[in-house]
């Protein structure tokens, strides 16, 4: 599957653009957590251009050059050192409301198809009222009450991600129910747990890979756009749709400072959207492999 | 009209309606989970910071102490009735305040979406008729590119580069404030101007409308020019279409004349939940456009951390995205007589 996804140019650029997001992720997120705990806040922009906090007003405004690539903001902080230390939490809400999406949808979805009747019947209609909203406006409503913190963020998004991934499972459910090895396993007496979890959920990964590629994007845009309404931030840490929010006010002398955090966000999209069509390709055999 | 066709209005009606009660109902869990007793829960419907007196009083006011089966029935009413409670900070009724705001949405949100199904059908069009070739690529490149930004962004190209840059348009406001606005006849401030004959204050509407339209189909008609193109490319295999050619209509009347008049049929579905991308899209791009209508308001209440406001917003967003489908539903089972057979 791999090698299908390199041959393929388009592909291989959104791959390219994905592991290297998910790979700084992962390096400066422990960089990260490890200036924090360890009181070391010089660990944080170790591989950083500048320090992403520092405060000089001398340097307001700065165009973007040789020294800050991508320029400076109104308190004179490197805007590309910011949005590469905002990275890393874009990564961990993606992953979290993924997977929780995928295990939520997962147990409801298999339920729903396998039971059938009135259990069906309820869990599909909750799903369809979730489905019925836009995701943005129902995170909205959960996480203000909660003072919209960063936790409060990902618990929204977890809390309404997931009928997508109920519908796939069950439709995947239905598909799979009657078939000879789920018959051959209820015989050799398989208990349900495991008939759910081997038999059912795990022969379903494989399908539903192209659509988590895409969905990481999803995730990702959603939550950008609640940070540009100002929700789920945490000041001082910078956020990429807050400091594009923040950056409108710069415009158009300053376009920079809005404009650049904008841009990584549908890069990191783009790649997750390539990857994902082109597995949805492979794994529909137009492509072989 | 068939007796079947009533039927599956009627189905689709008693659908639509049971898809509103849970939508409250899951609203009004979620206000349990969060706000556990009666006082918190009259917080919500205050804001923060109420007196101990105060709280009280609301609760009793709400009938928050009763117990949840009444509460619940109190609380589908309460909405059924319009009443979403009384904003904290304005002091009036925030089904006023959405009153006020949304029909500005809505003047941008329906042309958005007209504009959305225009540019996703043409574009699918010229996609699927220009299989794998370089108009092809270039048609799903842009819809790659404008469906992967998130809303601000587009918005804020859109503002820098043609209001600020080109200064065609005005980057930011809705109306000019210099102009004294019309009578308030309709909710619709673009209507009212209309009526009254208060043209240069229609014309300045118009004129502050046009980025944040454009801004929001560029975000949503991606979807549509995706299926568009797929649907087409199914349909141009099909039997009617090789017998058109066949017929001798040249290629330009049996792609855009028979493929995508039959292939555009199955998108009436698509349409509501393009109104729904449209409204999500719309409460960030007025943000960047500084437009007063839902996305204002929401913004508003986000800062103030108003419950009452988010909560009203949610469930008219709700309810008008549940009217946008059934209606694309009936529309889809007329129009195409066997999703009515299937059913």
């Amino acid at each position: 599957m791999l090698k299908a996804l390199i041959r393929d140019k388009a592909g291989l650029f959104g791959l390219i653009i994905v592991l290297a997001f998910l790979i700084w992720s992962l390096i400066q997120g422990i960089l990260e957590i490890l200036s924090v705990n360890l009181r070391k806040p010089y660990l944080g922009y170790l591989l950083l251009p500048h320090n992403p906090f520092k405060y000089d007003l001398s340097l307001a405004f700065h165009p973007p050059s040789q020294q800050f690539l991508l320029g400076t903001n109104a308190e004179g902080e490197d805007i590309l050192s910011r949005i590469l230390y905002a990275l890393p939490r874009d990564a961990f809400v993606a992953l979290i409301v993924v997977f929780s999406a995928i295990i939520i949808g997962g147990i409801l979805g298999i339920l729903s198809g396998y039971l059938g009747g009135i259990v069906d019947e309820v869990i599909m209609r909750i799903t369809d009222a979730f489905l019925s909203l836009p995701a943005l406006i129902l995170v909205i409503a959960i996480t203000v009450p909660l003072k919209a913190t960063f936790f409060a963020t990902i618990l929204g998004l977890a809390v309404v991600w997931w009928p997508t991934y109920a519908r796939f499972y069950r439709a995947q459910t239905l598909r799979i129910k009657n078939m000879d090895y789920i018959s051959a396993a209820k015989l050799s007496e398989v208990s349900k747990l495991q008939l759910f979890y081997r038999y059912i959920f795990l022969n379903s990964i494989d399908p539903i890979l192209a659509y988590v590629a895409l969905d990481f994007g999803n995730v990702i845009l959603t939550y950008s756009t609640l940070a540009f309404l100002g929700i789920g931030i945490t000041p001082p840490i910078p956020e990429l749709g807050e400091m594009a929010a923040n950056g409108l006010s710069g415009l158009p002398q300053y376009w920079w400072w809005a404009v650049f955090p904008g841009l990584t966000i549908l890069i990191i999209v783009i790649g997750f959207v390539l990857v994902g069509d082109r597995l949805q390709d492979i794994i529909a055999g137009r492509i072989t492999y | 009209m068939s007796i079947n066709i009533i039927f599956f209005i009627i189905r689709r009606i008693i659908n639509a309606f049971v898809t509103l009660l849970l939508l409250i109902i899951i609203v009004f869990i979620m206000i349990h989970v969060i706000a556990p007793n009666p006082l918190a829960l009259a917080r919500l419907y205050t804001g923060p910071h109420a007196t101990y007196s105060e709280l009280e009083q609301v609760a009793k006011e709400y009938g928050l102490d009763k117990p949840l089966y009444v509460q619940i029935v109190n609380y589908i009413i309460n909405v059924l009735h319009g009443n979403f409670g009384i904003d904290p900070v304005y002091k009036v009724p925030v089904i006023d305040l959405i009153g006020k705001y949304l029909p500005r949405t809505l003047e941008l949100v329906i042309p958005a979406t007209i504009l959305s199904v225009i540019i996703g059908l043409v574009t699918g069009a010229i996609a699927a008729s220009n299989r794998n070739n370089p108009i092809d690529y270039l048609v799903r490149g842009v819809y790659l590119v404008t469906w992967a930004s998130p809303p601000f962004f587009v918005a804020t190209i859109l503002q820098l580069v043609i209001a600020y840059y080109l200064r065609l348009l005005p980057p930011t406001g809705t109306v000019n404030p210099t102009l004294s606005p019309p009578k308030s006849i309709t909710p619709f401030p673009l209507v009212n101007a209309m009526i009254t004959g208060n043209w240069p204050y229609f014309f300045s509407l118009l004129h502050h409308m046009v980025l944040p339209t454009v801004a929001i189909a560029l975000v949503t008609f991606g979807i549509i020019t995706r299926i568009a193109r797929a649907s087409m490319l199914d349909y141009m295999e099909s039997d009617f279409a090789r017998l058109s050619f066949m017929k001798g209509l040249s290629r330009r009347r049996v792609v855009y004349g028979v493929v995508l008049r039959n292939a555009s049929i199955p998108l009436v579905t698509l349409i509501a939940l393009l109104f729904g991308y449209s409204v999500a899209g719309a409460v960030v791009i007025e943000d960047v456009f500084q437009y007063h209508g839902m996305g204002y308001f929401i913004t508003q209440a986000i800062e103030g951390l108003d419950y009452t406001s988010i909560l009203g917003t949610t469930l008219i967003v709700g309810i008008s995205i549940i009217i946008a489908n059934l209606i694309a539903d009936i529309l889809y089972g007329i129009l195409d007589p066997r999703v009515r057979i299937i059913e």
